[in-house]
């Protein structure tokens, strides 16, 4: 994904807090559960923020580098649109 | 207090009835259907969905039988939605007709399988032994349309394996995100009929490299889970990822098993949720702490690597193999009961098939 681009959830994808604070992904075939990391940026997610918005939140939020987290959003969402649970939308011309 | 990580459930298969209008003879619901007549009531299905919510399940799988025959489908689907659940229905799609379909989604449903038994409607209604497959590419489409996501499901056996190619083929050309490729579990009627079944090693080998090229092709595009067949692996698969570790089914008539398959294991009682809470019976029923993490193990299991890999297999085919839910599956290549094994994926001649009845 590009920095501008602003990921939403594919059909059938949703993020689900359990009582006991624990996040997971859950999607058609199973539940996915999810790092601290992860549950910051996932929780972002809403087809109107972009990647850049994203890790700059998860840069505030951990006190990373810039340069690792943009290294770990991009792992993660490469992971997970290749499986079709999260799709890009390209930014705006 | 224990240190261990409290094990609870994360899936919950609400089998609501075990009537179907078609006759699979692939089907893994048991051969006696008739113990499974005094369906459980909408307000028990309710109650159970609620209680799987509080044990910390995140999910209902919707199934059966058909359970679009069941009236209240809609009413559970937004009792489970309402309790937090993911929800998914199972369904071979003959009733899925565009008003039930918008009423389900107007509920919460998350998700949709629908199976096809071909990819063309010869041999496919032959295989459901009812003129169907047009039905269900209407249905297909319907679900399609709407904002809910779908997933392809095609049991793979004898009969229909070299068209595996077809099956990929016909969810592209639907559009279809999400296709599983499921090789049939001999349980139920597949067991009865597992010498028919059973696909032989060219076919097996054959569908690998067609699998391995399409996910190549569709990466991106559609997801395929291709599930391997049972009795050609190596290793066993992690049945249930270990015996009451994540999944709970509750049958027609309330009982609570730790895998659909397991109420053909003789011997094993298992408890009714008319009779106890959903949480005690997960907690501390004997069906359900029977085989439950590593302590129930005999060799080669006990002492061998794999042991928190693949949970020593399925209990049900332990017991419908060699006869004791507590051996190691023999599907397993250490298994000292593994030559069972080779004996029924050799033995790939008969033919006929028994067509499901209720
Ligand atoms: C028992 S069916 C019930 C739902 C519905 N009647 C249907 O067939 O789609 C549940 C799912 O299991 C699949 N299935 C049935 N028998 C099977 C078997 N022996 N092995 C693997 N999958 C099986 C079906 O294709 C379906 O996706
Ligand atoms: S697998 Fe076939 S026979 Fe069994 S419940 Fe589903 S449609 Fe009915
Ligand atoms: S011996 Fe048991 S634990 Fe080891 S691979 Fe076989 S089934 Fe799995």
């Amino acid at each position: 994904m590009n920095a501008q681009d602003r990921p939403k959830f594919g059909k059938g994808v949703k993020l689900h807090r359990g009582s006991d604070g624990r996040v997971m992904l859950l999607v058609p075939e199973g539940a996915l559960v999810l790092n601290r990391v992860a549950t910051v940026a996932l929780e972002l997610v809403d087809g109107e923020r972009t990647i850049a918005e994203i890790a700059h939140a998860v840069v505030e939020q951990f006190e990373v580098e810039p340069e690792r987290a943009r290294g770990d959003l991009d792992v993660l969402f490469d992971r997970l649109t290749e499986r079709g649970f999260v799709r890009r939308v390209p930014a705006a011309p | 207090m224990s240190s261990m990580r409290e094990i609870r459930p994360l899936s919950l298969l609400c089998e609501l009835t075990y009537r179907c209008n078609l006759q699979c003879p692939y089907c893994y619901n048991p051969l006696s259907l008739q113990s499974y007549r005094e369906e459980l009531a909408t307000r028990e299905w309710c109650e159970i969905l609620s209680q799987a919510a509080a044990l910390g399940v995140v999910q209902a799988h919707f199934s059966g039988g058909e359970p679009t025959l069941r009236r209240d489908l809609a009413t559970l689907v937004n009792a489970a939605s309402r309790a937090g659940l993911y929800t998914n229905l199972i369904t071979q799609g003959t009733f899925l007709e565009e008003a039930l379909l918008d009423r389900l989604i107007e509920s919460g449903l998350d998700h949709v399988q629908i199976s096809i038994q071909a990819p063309h409607a010869v041999p496919g209604d032959r295989i459901a032994g009812a003129v169907v497959h047009d039905k269900k590419v209407a249905a297909l489409r319907r679900v399609r349309e709407r904002d809910v996501a779908l997933t392809l499901n095609c049991v793979l056996h004898r009969g229909n394996h070299d068209a595996i190619g077809d099956v990929i083929a016909f969810a592209e050309e639907h559009g279809v995100e999400r296709l599983e490729l499921a090789n049939v579990q001999f349980y139920g009627w597949a067991y009865r009929n597992r010498s028919a079944l059973m696909p032989s090693l060219a076919q097996v080998q054959r569908a690998e490299a067609i699998v391995a090229a399409a996910r190549e092709r569709l990466r991106g595009k559609m997801e395929i889970a291709y599930v391997l067949p049972d009795y050609f692996g190596e290793f066993p698969k992690p049945c249930m990822n270990g015996w009451g570790s994540t999944f709970m089914t509750v049958t027609p008539n309330g009982e609570v098993l730790p895998c659909p398959a397991a109420s053909a294991i003789r011997g094993l009682r298992f408890e009714n949720v008319r009779e106890r809470s959903l949480r005690e019976i997960w907690n501390d029923s004997p069906s359900f702490t029977r085989y439950r993490g590593t302590g129930w193990m005999p060799e080669p299991c006990r002492s061998c690597d794999r042991r928190e890999v693949d949970w020593g297999g399925c209990r049900c085919q332990a017991f419908l193999l060699a006869g004791d839910a507590g051996l190691t599956d023999p599907v397993c290549s250490l298994s000292p009961n593994h030559q069972i094994v080779v004996s029924l994926r050799d033995a790939v001649e008969s033919t006929e098939l028994v067509a499901r009845r209720a």
